[in-house]
This record gives C-alpha cells, sequence and structure tokens, in this order.
C-alpha cells in the first residue's frame, strides 16, 4: 500500500469542468471531499515485466503470458520496444463505498469525490509509473497505454488482470461487462525500450474519445 | 468416523497440522504460462499435479488443496467446462495422490468477480456458484472445505452457507489480509472472527499477500478475536516484478513460522511462492516446538466487516429508520424510495450511533423484500453494525442471511412460540439478540417477573448453543404518564439483569415521555438513570444532542471514555462543523425575509438551508403549486441557463438542485406525501452490464428538483425490467445511460425492446461514449449532453402532452 499525502486538486477541478476562479462554496465542498477521500482510499498498486516475444504490428505477444495485446495502436505503442510492464492501480473498494454513501447524502459531493478519485488513481498510476522507470534505469520508457485507448480491446481486462495476478495483488476485478472493480482502478501498459522512444502527447491522437471529449470541445485535453 | 470428526481427531493427535504450499508456483515451474488457467491441467496434466501433491505429502503436508481454486462456473465459462465436470477429477487425482497419507481439501478460492454493490454479482448468486462447487466436492469425495484467499467477508459469508447448507464437511476459511490488518475490501480481522465464529466454520485464519514475518501483526490480531484454531499460510514473502522470484528462503520462512506458535496457530502451509522445500523446512522447525492454545479474553462484540463494535460500555442505537409514527418514513417505504432510508442512516451515524436498527414495518408492503433490499442498501454505505428488528420470523431469517457481519436480531421474547422460531435463527446465522422481558402473560408489572422471563430466555438459549456473550435483554420501558409506578421496575429489572445473569442490557428509551411535556428532558433524565443502572446498549434518537451528549458524558464520568477523547472528538474539534454551523444558518435564514425572491436566490445560490427554511415559511401563505411552478422551477431554470452559458458548472448545478430539493422535501411534509407536485412520471435506468451511474443519479437529482417524479431501477438493469417499468401507463418517457461502449449494445438492446412493445414512450440516452448520430441511430428519441438536457427532453414531452 502506498500513501498519496495530497491530491492534485487542478486536475480534478478540471474533471468537474471549473474553469479560471474556483467558487468559493465548491473549494469548501472540495476540502471536505478530499479529507474524506484521503480516509477511504487505499491506493496500491502492481505490476509484471514481460519479455515481448513477438510484434506483428495488428498482435503483441509477450513470453510466458497467456495476454495477448490486440490492436494496431498498441502495437505501434510497443514499437521498438523489447519488453513491458503491464501495470495495474487502484484506489480500493472503500473509494466505491464513500461514493455511495455521498451520492445518497448530495450529489454536488459526489461529482466533487468522483473527480478527486479519478485524479488521485492517475497519481497511483504516476508513482507506479516513476517505480518501473527507475527498475528500468538506463533504459526507455513509453507512456502509459491502457485497455479502451484507441483500437486497444477493453475484452482484453479479463487476462490483462490475470497477467497482473490482480485479483491477489490489489483486490481488482472485472464485470462481466468487462468493467474494472473496484471502479477508480486502471490498467495499463508500459514499453520498455534500449532506444529512446518518441513521447508522443498522450491521449487524443489515438483516444477513442476524441471525437466526443469534453476537454476537446472545450479547447483542452485530459493530460495537462 | 464421520469427516467432522476425522478432522477434529487430526487436530487433537497432532501438535501441528500442516498443509501444502502453493500450486501456482510449481505449475509456473513445470511450464504452465502465466495467467493460464490451472483447473483445465486436471484433464491435460493430471500427472504433473499427483507429483505436486506428491512432493508435498513428502514434504510433511497432512492435508492437500485440491486444483480447484478457480473452478466454479463463472471462471471455467470460457473453458466450456463445468466445475460439475473438473472437480471429481481434481479430487481423484489429490486422493490418488495422498493415498490416505493425508487428506483432500476442496481448494474453494473466490469467485473472481466483486459482489454487489461495488461488483453486479448478487449475494444470492455467488451462493448458488459455490452451492455447485461445494456438493460437487462432497460427492466426488473431498474431506474438507477450503475457503481460501477471500478478502470480501460477504463473498465468504456465501461460500460458508453453501458449505454449511449443502454438504456435512468440516470448513477451514482463510482470508487475505494486508499488513494494515485489513483485506481489499476492508474487513477487519476482528470482524472476520466474529462473524466466521458465528457462521460455525471449524477453523480460521490469513493465506497469501504477506510473508510469515510481515503476517505477524495480523495472527496477533487474530489470536485476540478467536478459539477457533488458527491457521497460518504465508506467502514466500514479496515477488520481484521482474523475475517472479520470492525474496524468502524455505529456512527463513520456517524460522517466522517458529515466531507465529505464541499467538496459537495450530495449521500451518505456505501459498504463493512455496515449495516443498518450504513445507519440508517448516515441517523441521516446528517439531521441536509445542501448540500454545489461544484462549482470549470472551467479549460481546457484533460488526460490519469494516467495524467492530465492542459492548464495553454504553453504545448508541439509532432507533430512526422506523416507519412508526413517521408519515415520510411511510411515504419512501411505499414508494421504494431507499434514498430517504439512506440519508437516514447517514444522519443518524454523524450524530454519533455506534449501531442502527433497521425497522421497515408497515402492513401493506412486502416487508421482507424491502428489509434485503433496506439491508444491502444501508450495508453498502454505512459501516455501522445492524440491528434487524422485525416481528416476523421470515423477515428476521431473510435480513439475516443477507447481512455482512455479526448483527443483532430484534426481537425475541419469553413466549414459546418465540423462543421456538426465533433463537434457531440467531444460532444458525450467529448473531446477538434481544430478549424481551414479556410472555404470554404480557408485560409482568414488577422487577421479579420481568428478571424471570430474562432468566427464562437465557437458559433457553445457553441450551441451544447461543453463548452468553451475544444475549442482550430488553427490561422494556413503560410510558411514565400512564404507569409511573412501572419506571422504577424497569430501572430494577435492567440492573439485576446486568449484575445478577451477568447479561449485555439494552433499552428503547425515548417511549418513557409518550404524553408528557418537555419530553426531551424526561429522556434525557431516565437515560442516565438506566446507564447508572448498568444499561449497555440505549435505543434512542441519536440526532437529539442531549441524548447522545447522556451517552458520552457518561461513557466520560464512568472512566470507560479514557482521557476523554471520544468525548473532545465529538465537541472539541470540530466545532464550527458540528455545532456552529447549524446554528449560523438558522440564524441567517431568521434574518432573512421569506419572499419567492429570497427562495429563489437561495435555490441558486445552492443554500439547503435556507432555501428549506424559506419554504417553510411561504408555505404559510402561498399553494404548494405556486412555489413549485412560481419560485423553485424559475430558480432552476435560471441556474439551468447559467450552466449552458458557462457562466456556473456543473457542480454548481447540483447544488441548486440540492437547494430545490430542500425545498421539495418541506412541500411534501406539509402535503404528507401525496404526489400532488408530479409534472409526470420518468423511469432512469443504467443499462445492463454497466455499473457506473453517477450520470444517472445526476439526471435524477434535477428531474426530481424539476417536480418530475422519477422511478429509479439503478444500473445494471436488464432489459426487461426497463420494459416492465416503462409499461406503467403514466410514463411517457425512460432515461438510459451508459459510460462505456461495450455497454452500448445493451443500451441498443433496451431500446428496441421497448419501443417495440410501447412505441409512444419516448426515449432519452446519454453517456460518456454516445454521439447525437449514435444515439439516433439506436433508436433513442432525445440525445442529451449533460443532466440538463435530459430534464429539457422531460419538459418537452410532459408540456407537448398536456398541449395535445
Amino acid at each position: 500500500m502506498i500513501e498519496l499525502t495530497k491530491i492534485n486538486r487542478a486536475e480534478a477541478f478540471r474533471y468537474m469542468g471549473l474553469k479560471g476562479d474556483i467558487p468559493e462554496n465548491i473549494s469548501a465542498l472540495a476540502d471536505e471531499c478530499e479529507s474524506r477521500l484521503m480516509n477511504a482510499a487505499a491506493p496500491k498498486f502492481h505490476w509484471v515485466y514481460a519479455d515481448i516475444s513477438e510484434n506483428s504490428g495488428d498482435v503483441v505477444t509477450l513470453s510466458g503470458h497467456r495476454l495477448v495485446l490486440r490492436g494496431k495502436d498498441i502495437s505501434e505503442h510497443l514499437s521498438g520496444c523489447f519488453g513491458a510492464a503491464l501495470m495495474c492501480a487502484t484506489l480500493g473498494d472503500g473509494v466505491d463505498k464513500l461514493l455511495r454513501a455521498v451520492q445518497a447524502e448530495d450529489m454536488a459531493k459526489a461529482v466533487t469525490v468522483d473527480a478527486f478519485a479519478s485524479a488521485a488513481v492517475e497519481q497511483v498510476c504516476d508513482i507506479a509509473e516513476r517505480e518501473i522507470g527507475e527498475r528500468f534505469a538506463g533504459k526507455f520508457t513509453t507512456w502509459r497505454f491502457s485497455p479502451g485507448y484507441g483500437d486497444f480491446p477493453l475484452e482484453c481486462q479479463g487476462d490483462f488482470l490475470g497477467a497482473v495476478n490482480a485479483m491477489r495483488t490489489v483486490g481488482v476485478c472485472v464485470t462481466e461487462g468487462g468493467l474494472l472493480t473496484p471502479t477508480k482502478s486502471v490498467t495499463a501498459v508500459i514499453g520498455i525500450s534500449e532506444r529512446e522512444v518518441p513521447r508522443k502527447r498522450r491521449g487524443c491522437g489515438t483516444c477513442n474519445m476524441r471525437d466526443k471529449c469534453n476537454f476537446r470541445k472545450n479547447g483542452g485535453h485530459c493530460n495537462g | 468416523m464421520d469427516k467432522k470428526e476425522i478432522f477434529r481427531k487430526l487436530l487433537a493427535d497432532n501438535e501441528f497440522v500442516f498443509l501444502d504450499g502453493a500450486m501456482g508456483t510449481m505449475l509456473q515451474a513445470k511450464g504452465m504460462e502465466a495467467g493460464g488457467i490451472p483447473e483445465m491441467l486436471n484433464f491435460d496434466k493430471p500427472q504433473w499435479l499427483k507429483e505436486i501433491h506428491g512432493a508435498y505429502i513428502e514434504a510433511g503436508a497432512q492435508i492437500v488443496y485440491t486444483n480447484t481454486f478457480g473452478c466454479n462456473r463463472y471462471k471455467m465459462a470460457k473453458t466450456g467446462k463445468t466445475p460439475g465436470e473438473i472437480i471429481p477429477e481434481a479430487v481423484r487425482i489429490a486422493k490418488e495422490a495422498a493415498d490416505g497419507r493425508a487428506l483432500a481439501a476442496l481448494d474453494v478460492g473466490p469467485i473472481g468477480q466483486l459482489l454487489e454493490p461495488t461488483g453486479s454479482l448478487s449475494f444470492e448468486e455467488a451462493y448458488d456458484i459455490f452451492r455447485e462447487q461445494m456438493t460437487a466436492g462432497e460427492k466426488a469425495g473431498a474431506d474438507l472445505i477450503v475457503c481460501e484467499t477471500m478478502t470480501d467477508l460477504y463473498e465468504l459469508k456465501a461460500a460458508v452457507l453453501a458449505a454449511k447448507e449443502n454438504t456435512d464437511l468440516p470448513i477451514i476459511c482463510t482470508m487475505t489480509f494486508e499488513q494494515n490488518g485489513r483485506t481489499f475490501t476492508g474487513c477487519a480481522v476482528s470482524s472476520m472472527a466474529l462473524t466466521l465464529k458465528g457462521l460455525g466454520v471449524d477453523a480460521i485464519g490469513v493465506n497469501c499477500s504477506l510473508g510469515p514475518k510481515e503476517l505477524e501483526p495480523v495472527v496477533a490480531e487474530l489470536s485476540k478475536w478467536t478459539h477457533l484454531p488458527i491457521v497460518v499460510k504465508p506467502n514466500a514473502g514479496l515477488p520481484d516484478p521482474v523475475t517472479g522470484e520470492y525474496n524468502v528462503t524455505p529456512e527463513g520462512f520456517a524460522e517466522s513460522l517458529c515466531g507465529l506458535v505464541k499467538y496459537g496457530v495450530k495449521i500451518v502451509g505456505g501459498c504463493c511462492g512455496t515449495t516443498p522445500e518450504f513445507i519440508k523446512a517448516a515441517v523441521g522447525a516446528l517439531r521441536k516446538m509445542k501448540h500454545v492454545p489461544n484462549a482470549p479474553e470472551i467479549i460481546s462484540a457484533v460488526c460490519s466487516p469494516a467495524k467492530t463494535v465492542v459492548i464495553d460500555g454504553p453504545r448508541i442505537i439509532g432507533e430512526r429508520i422506523n416507519p412508526t409514527g413517521k408519515k415520510r418514513f411511510k411515504e419512501a417505504l411505499k414508494s421504494g424510495d431507499t434514498d430517504y432510508i439512506l440519508g437516514q442512516a447517514i444522519e443518524q451515524a454523524k450524530a454519533g450511533a455506534d449501531l442502527l436498527d433497521v425497522n421497515v414495518g408497515l402492513p401493506d408492503i412486502d416487508e421482507k423484500a424491502v428489509m434485503v433490499k433496506t439491508v444491502k442498501a444501508i450495508q453498502g454505505i454505512t459501516e455501522l453494525p445492524l440491528q434487524l428488528d422485525s416481528t416476523i420470523p421470515e423477515v428476521l431469517e431473510a435480513a439475516l442471511r443477507v447481512y455482512n457481519g455479526k448483527p443483532i436480531v430484534n426481537s425475541v421474547n419469553g413466549e414459546e412460540k418465540s423462543l421456538e422460531t426465533i433463537l434457531p435463527l440467531v444460532k444458525k446465522y450467529g448473531a446477538a439478540v434481544v430478549g424481551l422481558t414479556l410472555d404470554e402473560g404480557g408485560i409482568p408489572k414488577t422487577a421479579e417477573g420481568r428478571f424471570a422471563i430474562a432468566e427464562k430466555i437465557m437458559n433457553r438459549a445457553l441450551s441451544m448453543g447461543i453463548p452468553k456473550e451475544n444475549i442482550f435483554i430488553d427490561c422494556l420501558t413503560l410510558t411514565a404518564s400512564a404507569e409511573q409506578e412501572g419506571v422504577m421496575e424497569t430501572v430494577k429489572a435492567l440492573a439485576r439483569v446486568k449484575n445478577e445473569l451477568g447479561l449485555k442490557t439494552v433499552l428503547g428509551v425515548s417511549n418513557i415521555s409518550f404524553g408528557l411535556p418537555n419530553r426531551e428532558l424526561i429522556n434525557a433524565n431516565f437515560l442516565q438513570m438506566c446507564l447508572s443502572h448498568g444499561l449497555d446498549l440505549p435505543i434512542i434518537n441519536p440526532n437529539v444532542p442531549a441524548m447522545t451528549g447522556a451517552v458520552r458524558a457518561y461513557r466520560l464520568l464512568a472512566n470507560i471514555d479514557k482521557n476523554a477523547a471520544e468525548f473532545i472528538e465529538a465537541y472539541n474539534a470540530a466545532p464550527t462543523a458540528a455545532m456552529a454551523a447549524p446554528a449560523a444558518t438558522a440564524a441567517s435564514s431568521a434574518n432573512k425575509e421569506s419572499t419567492p425572491e429570497s427562495l429563489i436566490a437561495a435555490v441558486c445560490g445552492g443554500l439547503k438551508g435556507e432555501s428549506g427554511s424559506i419554504t417553510k415559511e411561504l408555505l404559510k401563505s402561498h399553494e404548494c403549486m405556486k412555489i413549485v411552478d412560481e419560485m423553485l422551477i424559475p430558480a432552476l431554470d435560471k441556474a439551468g441557463a447559467d450552466f449552458e452559458s458557462g457562466r456556473i458548472f456543473l457542480p454548481q448545478l447540483i447544488l441548486a438542485a440540492g437547494a430545490a430539493q430542500a425545498a421539495f422535501e418541506e412541500i411534501k411534509k406539509s402535503m404528507g406525501g401525496s404526489k400532488g407536485v408530479s409534472k409526470g412520471k420518468v423511469v432512469l435506468a443504467t443499462v445492463k452490464g454497466d455499473i457506473h451511474d453517477i450520470g444517472k443519479n445526476i439526471v435524477k437529482v434535477l428531474l426530481e428538483n424539476y417536480g418530475f417524479e422519477v422511478i429509479d431501477l439503478g444500473r445494471d438493469v436488464p432489459y426487461e425490467d426497463v420494459l416492465n417499468a416503462a409499461l406503467d401507463e403514466e410514463v411517457k418517457l425512460v432515461g438510459l445511460s451508459a459510460l462505456m461502449t461495450t455497454t452500448l449494445k445493451a443500451m441498443e438492446e433496451t431500446i428496441a425492446l421497448v419501443k417495440s412493445n410501447k412505441p409512444e414512450c419516448r426515449i432519452v440516452v446519454g453517456g460518456a461514449v454516445l454521439t447525437p448520430e449514435y444515439a439516433m441511430k439506436i433508436g433513442a428519441d432525445y440525445y442529451a449532453k449533460d443532466a440538463k438536457a435530459t430534464v429539457d427532453a422531460a419538459r418537452e414531452v410532459y408540456e407537448t402532452e398536456v398541449r395535445s
């Protein structure tokens, strides 16, 4: 288990669609929600490394793993990489319970907790990514690429969690509909390469949300 | 000898009993790929399994686990094989390998999907999945059942019930804890111990997650909470993410295990990363040691998974979840408004309740169904343990079944019929029970009479195996205005039950003042009298500060609340939030004039308290519908317009809706909950397969505050349920939400079903991945880009209706 000391407020407010100065009543709401989220969250992550045995341009196979990464986008993401770190991060089930409670209490709080939790799980991913980077110091890493980005199918979540042994290591499962539970959980692939990889800007180019994304409609994007 | 006796004998004959080590680690060493399906190897590589079982038995294992960890219907679906086909193979292989040298335990792991409410699997489905495994295991000849690596107490309860109700095998349960003493779902060690002891399992403990050294605090904690044999099956430390190697050696593993013996460990094995060498080393090291029986102090306690409430002094049971004498609550029960009930739970928890009584008894509802729904909903949002309150045994049993933890049953009494029907339920589900001191002859007038009934209830409970610490006696409060001479009889009886029988006491306090002026004063004083005579569990309204305060003050003065820590936390730490805030709101609204303009301003500003109090004032001089149509709706329209133009943002819009909601609550109260304000019925659902429903809930709040009546079907809603709700003739609009691309298909199917059966019904859809084009393509009538747009659609549908 790791500890988050602070949640990235700017990010959380952006998820809430807030621009400019934060109104006082929202700021007060945020203080309460942030501290309750901190109490409810049990952030943790787990990752495993796998050698890439083949990257055909459509499919990436991993040595010793049942999981197969399908799609042009993940193949391109991992092109030039000799291996991949498969990671799973979560805030834990307590956050789902908090979200249920605040929904019964006050929807404005619910929206706020939801946004802060989304920001927080990204921070957990950042910590995981840093650890992976440190473990492969001297090598180069790509940014995180998750099932559901581009044509990398959500249907692989079950096998993905199996590869990371996620049920045992971080308590993350997938529903029959392919959704991760606890809901504030993320799976992602980070490629490891001997040579520098072009660090494309995250998201928009390969994102399947690009036509309907609210950040884009407002002229922004979801990564700063 | 039956299998339970064989297991007991194994424990009795051995200082320590040894389990096997990891199965997955051994299979991967033999060539299984990571993330592979080990259960298929029962067919493909039986020889591997025989070798592994054999190696563990030679290392000293006396119980081996069958290769069936994930062998449930859900996980095996993709293999084309059923548990009924796989389990007999796995048991046969283990038994052949054991050849009488070891017992074969049917290994049962988690289903692999989270249960409701976080996941979508229901408790009942989980039970059914486990039942299939348990019966197949017993039929195939397994010697015992092991439920292991569990992180959700609720799932484990389903598994234990499935095993107990369908087999005669002994049951071992081990859960997986992190170093903080919690499982991934937040279950505490104490809660596991209390709940499983109650359900009657044969041994409990911990497995997986950490090495034996890191598990020490968890095992130490467990030894304080159970008399059952303790099982420890740790990992070989932690794996390296790159090499997959674990960091503890067999010798280090064995040495650390020896360090756990002092906590009463009886059954020992290894989990991930361990091999026969680890078991061999453990057997060798423990041979020189003696088992230390664990004998913790016996305490009275009840629990939810996350919270154990020890009754070591007065604890408050909140009485507000009860329809008796409450118009608004009755209305909520009739209309299925669970949110209202959840609001009552949250309010009491905040006010200082330690437990919540749950009573949903109303003559014209299906009490059993409502009880189950309510218990599930409340335990989904609060950590407080529950007291299940009904006069109907079937309702109590249904509630006991779905309760997650160890609850209190309210109640049994001295009548023969009650003792016969209620106590077996209390025993079976391992609950605590409230015994009312009344019987066929009514409530005895004297303390002696009530004491005699208390004793009778106690003796009967003890004879059925319900331990003393689970029996709480209610000596019954009579109304002081009607039976003044009876008040002291209650107090005397309570003191005798406490001192002479050594039982915990419980008492509903508020009735004492019925029919008298200044009820609060009487209640608080009576409460103090009872507390000083030994009352442990006052059932009160915790929202009344004088009552909660009396209990807190007593705990301080009686030297239970050490260093006044709880007291100071309640009254000193947050004066602004707990006390100053309501005072400030009251003051500011008192100063404010209650005019239509001030109400509109309060709603637009998102001021809940003010908009409620202004509405209350306005109701004296204005008609309900006038307030709705001329103030609330225009205020929301203004907030909506500001939202659309970007002057305010979603959270502020929702705050405005919340403020309008407070106004509506006042209106509803004044109308006694009649439906007079409804502008029309809208069915809302998050589609089948989708569990993200925050968006739908935002829409619900907005619609309700525009005066629409929302039939909220929740999330993961089957197609037919949407249709059935829509078939109500008054429903002209159905709203569907889907968050993921994977669930858009379900949205399309739902629309098709509704349209083919009720073509005139309009459908509005929304959700992150939808586009207007796609919405039209799948047959929706409206695409809502946000919650406000849904309100616009609803108004169009119903206003058109009015004109035509």
